[in-house]
């Protein structure tokens, strides 16, 4: 009875990763098809990628997306940490509302959000670019490194604190050599989480995106619309890759602090 | 008298609430407000108050369009609530070494690219898709079956999409469960069956219930996902709102549609909300959402 409810579950849980997987799979491995069309397999090639690098506007777009994802993540990283530190010490209603603003650009659907803000920036005759598409990207970045930041403070051990306030520090001198290291991990990882989301976003990218400055997501949509070429599946192979060595260093990040951890305790 | 030391307190929190107010407060009173103003000929704002937007909205075939997203988004929760809940209620069994891999199968689809994840069911699915190939090879079927740009398709790919998110809420809860009420049951006599659906399934209510608003209010809006494996002819709220502002050059009318959008969503939290209240009594404030 019970090696059967073992198997039943096994089963379960392997046929759902496996379907989970193979459309992402799916996508790697007709990146290195001879043939144009997914009809046939006609061998190996590397040719797909050779047309990448020499693709212009991919390039340019990828550059785009690059410059806008670093300075959206450094640009989240700093306001998500200031307000999960500033909403320890405001009063809890106050704590409440920031937490319940955190939220709104999860709640509201990307497509109202990147309207409103469409019609909102154009109205400021503020011009389409770089700077639209930080400020954007940083609206739904920002919650996830407050929210992040603030589970981490949440375990921090508040006798600490009091030890060094008893001890006559100041509130700017706990925060810089008590609360920032220890938060640190926290907001390393969240910040490459940022990096990732920026790169991936299509949604309101396609409302900030000025004529100059596509974004590369942008860009495969526009590719994707037209149809399937091998082209593309190297491309997301590539994108695919960069998010795995993306993730590569934030688990030695959390791994490096967890060790941290161990031997402190020991 | 204004309390002068609470607002000394609370003086730090100004930025942010500025900072939310000027980009997500102010657009989002701009397009209510621009959804009552109408456009000349040239699809160039002008302010003049009108109803004509909300109007249009009620016409038949706009209304379809709503209904179609409440289909779909609806739909989608259902579906990714039934094959993810017995994902989560497995993972939360497995032993420690081998959950830690499940959850971060689980986990790994949120940081890959949302366009590779749809573009992945073209490959599969398309007339000359590895699903086709294999099966025309292994002599099933003759003739390619057309699997693509058909409301399932896009049901496929928004669940595909979206699953992860119901899986970790169900699964966050099923986690936190009491296993001593489970031994309870067993010791009483109740059977496997009768303990999962007396016991198990009610106190993971408030899980499922912060699934279904994560998977219902994306769905609403990914548009991207019924362009590309629908093609075009299935018309949700989200195309419609993005060819509104891109093609049709109609601002107040895809501003109306947004306030429509946002409204659906307010209902589904407020739904929440309550049955979330009703489950357990208001003192589950870490609820995640």
């Amino acid at each position: 009875m019970k090696t059967q409810s073992y198997k039943l579950r096994t089963f379960y849980l392997s046929l759902f990763f496996v379907i989970l997987y193979v459309p992402i799979l799916s996508v790697v491995l007709y990146s290195f098809n001879k043939n144009p069309s997914t009809a046939q397999w006609t061998g190996f090639t590397l040719d797909w990628y050779r047309e990448l690098f020499s693709d212009r506007i991919i390039l340019e777009s990828f550059k785009v997306s690059m410059i806008v994802a670093i300075l959206t993540s450094i640009f989240s990283a700093i306001l998500g940490t200031a307000s999960a530190i500033i909403a320890i010490y405001v009063t809890k209603k106050m704590e409440k509302a920031i937490n319940g603003l955190m939220l709104l650009p999860l709640l509201v659907p990307e497509v109202a959000l990147g309207v409103s803000l469409l019609l909102f920036f154009s109205s400021m005759r503020l011009p389409f670019g770089y700077m639209t598409l930080v400020l954007s990207h940083s609206l739904f970045c920002v919650p996830y490194v407050y929210i992040m930041v603030q589970l981490r403070l949440k375990e921090i051990d508040n006798s600490i604190i009091e030890a060094a306030k008893d001890l006559g520090a100041a509130r700017w001198q706990i925060i810089k050599t008590i609360i920032l290291p220890l938060v640190f991990p926290s907001i390393i990882t969240s910040s490459l989480l940022s990096l990732a989301m920026s790169l991936d976003d299509v949604v309101i990218s396609t409302y900030m995106s000025g004529p100059t400055s596509t974004t590369l997501p942008v860009h495969v949509f526009s590719m994707m619309r037209v149809g399937v070429t091998p082209k593309v599946n190297a491309l997301c192979t590539l994108i695919l890759l960069g998010t795995f060595f993306i993730i590569g260093i934030s688990e030695v990040f959390s791994k490096k602090n967890s060790k941290k951890e161990e031997e402190e305790v020991d | 008298m204004v309390d002068m030391k609470k607002f000394k307190q609370n003086a730090p929190a100004i930025p942010i609430l500025v900072w939310f107010g000027i980009l997500v407060g102010i657009p989002l009173i701009f397009v209510v407000i621009l959804s009552f103003l109408s456009r000349d000929e040239l699809g160039n704002i002008v302010v003049r108050f009108t109803l004509d937007n909300y109007k249009r909205i009620f016409d038949p075939i706009y209304i379809k369009v709503f209904i179609n997203s409440l289909f779909l988004a609806t739909l989608t929760s259902f579906i990714t609530m039934i094959i993810g809940y017995p994902v989560a209620y497995f993972t939360a069994n497995l032993e420690k070494k081998k959950k830690a891999l499940a959850i971060l199968l689980i986990m790994l689809p949120f940081w890959i690219s949302s366009l590779l994840r749809t573009y992945g069911w073209i490959i599969l699915l398309g007339n000359t898709g590895l699903v086709n190939n294999l099966l025309i090879g292994f002599n099933i079927i003759d003739k390619p079956l057309s699997m693509m740009y058909k409301f399932s398709t896009i049901l496929t790919g928004t669940a595909y999409m979206l699953i992860p998110f119901m899986i970790i809420a169900i699964y966050n809860s099923v986690d936190k469960l009491d296993r001593s009420l489970l031994e309870a049951s067993y010791d009483l006599g109740a059977g496997k069956w009768k303990t999962f659906f007396k016991i198990t399934l009610p106190l993971t209510i408030p899980g499922i219930a912060g699934g279904f608003t994560l998977v219902f209010i994306p769905s609403l809006g990914l548009f991207f996902i019924s362009d590309l494996l629908g093609g075009g002819k299935n018309i949700f709220l989200g195309n419609l709102i993005n060819s509104l502002i891109t093609k049709g050059r109609n601002k107040p009318l895809a501003a109306a549609f947004s306030v429509g959008m946002i409204i659906m969503v307010l209902i589904v939290l407020f739904i929440y909300s309550r049955l979330v209240k009703r489950n357990t009594g208001g003192a589950d404030e870490n609820s995640i959402i």
